[in-house]
């Protein structure tokens, strides 16, 4: 039988899930050997495969169309969607903006931070993702497995993966459930 | 009794016990965020949610009394999903983010229940509506936005201080925790005792000195017994690498069941007077650092050549143990005094007359927190001595009416049916004059009311008032100047017999009952003293205090902190602050307490005992009996347990 595949990506977060799944040290060899690590963040390939994976990761929130698109997609492409970390699960930290409206957010960003000069302007270019309210990613696609945390523990992160790895769904409970 | 079976386990309860309280007998646990054992249940969470057979929906276990052979379920599925979806419910209704909250990570009520539920996600996302903080206070923020509104904190602001500060206005999802009628609390009538921040199940109210400074889990607790004034009140200090992290009142504190004033909780998080580290010696017109050894057979050489023209003042602050060390070289060195700190005639008074009177005259704290009449004479008990105004202003509820005597306006008040206002003169005469009303010697009010220049419909109501009540407390506020305190404590005494009442003095400080009973209890005075031996704690003394010594020749001061006394000083000792030394006290209430040390104190620091301890053996003074010995032949104002 051919190995699970697992794939990842990172949407309104800071990275530091994915830097805490690297906090697995030596482990990170023996979940090679059950898994096949396709697309992420920190390797060459960006997108998921078009034939879909096994299971698909994602860390952050989601607060734009672009974000969107992305855990469309990767909900498309995988099996077992896992939301990592308490910005994927709940929104996070981003989500403190979503007390505020967004021109007050965009305009505290890029105008009003002292380091500004009178230059600043809000971007505007077509190109980019348009900004919306930060939501959790169980607000626009389905999420099979919440793995709350800011960031989630390594040893948490390699529970999970390798319940994943050998078919089973992790239960995350008593010293493995932190939100914080 | 009444029989009850939760989940299987059977057991016989008081009628009237909550199901709640039946499952914590049987050792089965229901969580609750709305619940505390000293509060009335309110049922707010709904969290507390049992199935009882033959009811319809689900019951609030904290709400619902045993009835006769109730069979109750804890562990259904059916309860289960009903505790998550009130979590969800709880979650999605303001902000709580567990990431920046200080309580999260084992101090969070609402945390740890949805881990109970093994909840790893919100199925209902907030609805990002923000609500103000109110950072005004001094001690206390007020977060809204992580409020539940569990009402915990408005249920102790009433039952447990009296205050009635904290209320919710607003209806459904507008509700909102207020202060009096919308104040910021910082301007609101809060009297900063801090117990709304000791329930509060969430990272609503917290503490702004200790927040983030360490979860229960990271801290140590030591329980002890606060200094700050007579009472004595239990505390946990909690403390983190040999830091003051916090305070909080013990629950299981017989005197104060938990309260805490500001004095007490939050005041020693701002200490900032400057600590005294090192014994100093006055060569050449200054203070310059020596050793413990030179500073203290220094001090004993100046002791024997006074030959007797010495005097002592002690602090009342210090242990049973400190004071008693300290009696002892007074003792042995003929000195011409010994005084307190305390410049306030009324406690001597109050020990005086205990000589004189065969058996104690004051009944205990105890005895007067289920009272239906108050009447407080004296100082401000909302400033001084102050949870004995929580036990008085809690009754209010209950129908208990406050009447209270004073020279001038104070906390009580606003809450007082009844505030004579009078000279402190005028104050025995007043008194003398409504025990003779009550004891129908005398019926003219117009005229008494004229005599004292009082309004007579009050003095008719006071009168009204203390005829129609079952049980009269008499509080006396005795931290008070009066020209003849002696005069005034009889009235008093003779007054609360005739209404067959319960009286309580504050007196002083934690110590002040144990001083009195080994004599140390007069008022410093500047006599021909050359030398004044002054055992010093961590207080703060006033103005005047230090003035009295200016004119000493020689000063030796035991104390924890830089003052304008030490900054006179020729000769000075450093010692521990509270949190640093135990020992035992006796409290206004007659309770021998034992105090432990919290944190270690400066390598270069020592107790009071120790450092009066090796003045002893420099001076060649033989142990003296022990501080119980005093204790069991002294006379005393009230029953020393």
């Amino acid at each position: 039988m051919a190995k699970p595949t697992v794939a990842s990506d990172w949407l309104a977060g800071c990275a530091g899930c994915h830097m805490s799944f690297l906090d697995i040290d030596e482990r990170i060899a023996k979940l090679v050997e059950l898994v096949d690590l396709r697309a992420t963040p920190i390797t060459d390939l960006k997108e998921p495969d078009e034939e879909g994976v096994t299971v698909g990761i994602l860390e952050g929130g989601i607060n734009n169309t672009f974000n969107e698109h992305v855990a469309k997609q990767m909900r498309a492409r995988c099996k077992i969607l896992v939301a990592l970390g308490d910005c994927a699960v709940f929104g996070g930290v981003p989500a403190m903006r979503n007390f505020f409206t967004l021109e007050e957010s965009l305009k505290r960003a890029y105008v009003d931070t002292p380091s500004t000069d009178e230059s600043g302007k809000i971007p505007s270019s077509p190109e980019l993702a348009k900004s919306t309210l930060v939501r959790s990613v169980h607000e626009i696609v389905k999420v099979d497995v919440f793995v709350p945390g800011c960031p989630p523990d390594a040893d948490i992160i390699f529970y999970v993966l390798s319940e994943l790895a050998q078919g089973r769904m992790p239960k995350l409970e008593n010293n493995n459930l932190m939100w914080n | 009794m009444v029989k009850i079976t939760i989940d299987g386990k059977t057991t016989e309860v008081e009628r009237g016990t909550t199901v709640l309280n039946a499952a914590r007998k049987l050792g089965i646990e229901i969580p609750t965020l709305c619940d505390h054992p000293e509060l009335t249940p309110y049922g707010g969470c709904r969290l507390c949610l049992v199935d009882v057979e033959g009811a319809k929906t689900l019951q609030t276990s904290c709400t619902l009394p045993v009835s006769n052979d109730m069979v109750v379920h804890t562990d259904t599925q059916k309860i289960h999903d009903a505790r998550k979806f009130i979590l969800s419910m709880i979650f999605s209704e303001r902000n709580h983010f567990c990431p920046y909250c200080q309580v999260s990570g084992g101090d969070c009520d609402l945390q740890n229940s949805a881990y109970a539920e093994d909840m790893t996600h919100w199925p209902i996302m907030p609805n990002w509506q923000p609500y103000p903080v109110d950072a005004s206070h001094p001690f206390i923020i007020l977060d809204h936005n992580r409020c539940i509104l569990c009402r915990l904190c408005v249920r102790a602001c009433g039952e447990l201080v009296g205050n009635f500060t904290l209320g919710v206005e607003e209806s459904g999802a507008e509700s909102t925790l207020v202060a009096d009628l919308g104040l910021p609390l910082g301007e609101s009538s809060c009297v900063g005792c801090g117990t709304c921040v000791q329930v509060c199940p969430t990272g609503s109210i917290i503490d702004r000195w200790s927040a983030y400074q360490g979860k229960e889990t990271e801290v140590d607790t030591t329980k002890t017994i606060c200094r700050g004034c007579s009472i004595g009140c239990g505390i946990d200090v909690l403390t983190r690498d040999n830091r003051l992290v916090r305070i909080e009142g013990d629950w299981d504190a017989e005197i104060n069941g938990g309260v805490l004033c500001e004095v007490g909780r939050f005041h020693p998080m701002v200490e900032e007077r400057e600590r005294l580290l090192t014994p100093m010696i006055r060569t050449n017109g200054k203070l310059k650092a020596t050793s413990w050894d030179g500073a203290i057979s220094a001090t004993a050489e100046k002791i024997i050549s006074s030959k007797g023209k010495f005097s002592g003042v002690a602090s009342t602050r210090l242990s049973m143990e400190a004071l008693n060390e300290f009696k002892a070289i007074c003792d042995a060195f003929d000195a011409d005094s010994i005084a307190t700190t305390e410049g306030c005639a009324a406690i001597s008074a109050i020990f005086d007359l205990a000589e004189s009177s065969d058996k104690a005259f004051e009944s205990k704290i105890d005895e007067i927190k289920d009272a239906d009449c108050y009447l407080i004479i004296g100082e401000d008990t909302t400033k001084d001595h102050q949870v004995v105004s929580f036990f008085a202003k809690r009754q209010i509820p209950a129908g208990a009416k406050l009447i209270q005597i004073s020279d001038c306006p104070t906390g009580i008040d606003n809450f007082a049916n009844e505030s004579l206002t009078i000279d402190k003169k005028s104050q025995s005469k007043l008194i003398n004059a409504i025990g003779n009303l009550i004891a129908r010697k005398s019926v003219d009010v117009e005229k008494i009311a004229k005599t004292f220049k009082l309004n007579v419909s009050s003095l008719k109501n006071v009168m009204r008032i203390m005829s129609s009540a079952n049980k009269v407390a008499v509080i006396f506020g005795s931290r008070c100047e009066f020209d003849d305190a002696t005069a005034v404590l009889e009235s008093i005494i003779s007054l609360n017999t005739l209404l067959n009442g319960k009286l309580i003095t504050t007196k002083g400080n934690i110590n002040s009952v144990g001083a009195s009973m080994l004599g140390i209890n007069n008022i410093a005075t500047t006599d021909n003293s050359e030398v004044v031996l002054m055992a010093l704690g961590d207080e703060e003394l006033p103005q005047s205090f230090s003035r009295k010594f200016e004119k000493i020749p020689f000063s030796i001061i035991f104390s924890s902190y830089i003052s304008p006394l030490t900054a006179n000083a020729d000769i000075v000792l450093p010692v521990q602050n509270w949190l640093e030394q135990g020992g035992h006290f006796i409290n206004a209430d007659g309770q021998i307490l034992e105090a432990k040390a919290a944190l270690e104190a400066p390598e270069t620091v020592i107790s009071n005992e120790e450092s009066l301890l090796k003045l002893a053996a420099v001076l060649n003074i033989k142990k003296q009996q022990g501080w119980e010995e005093f204790v069991k032949k002294a006379p005393t104002p009230v029953t020393i347990n």
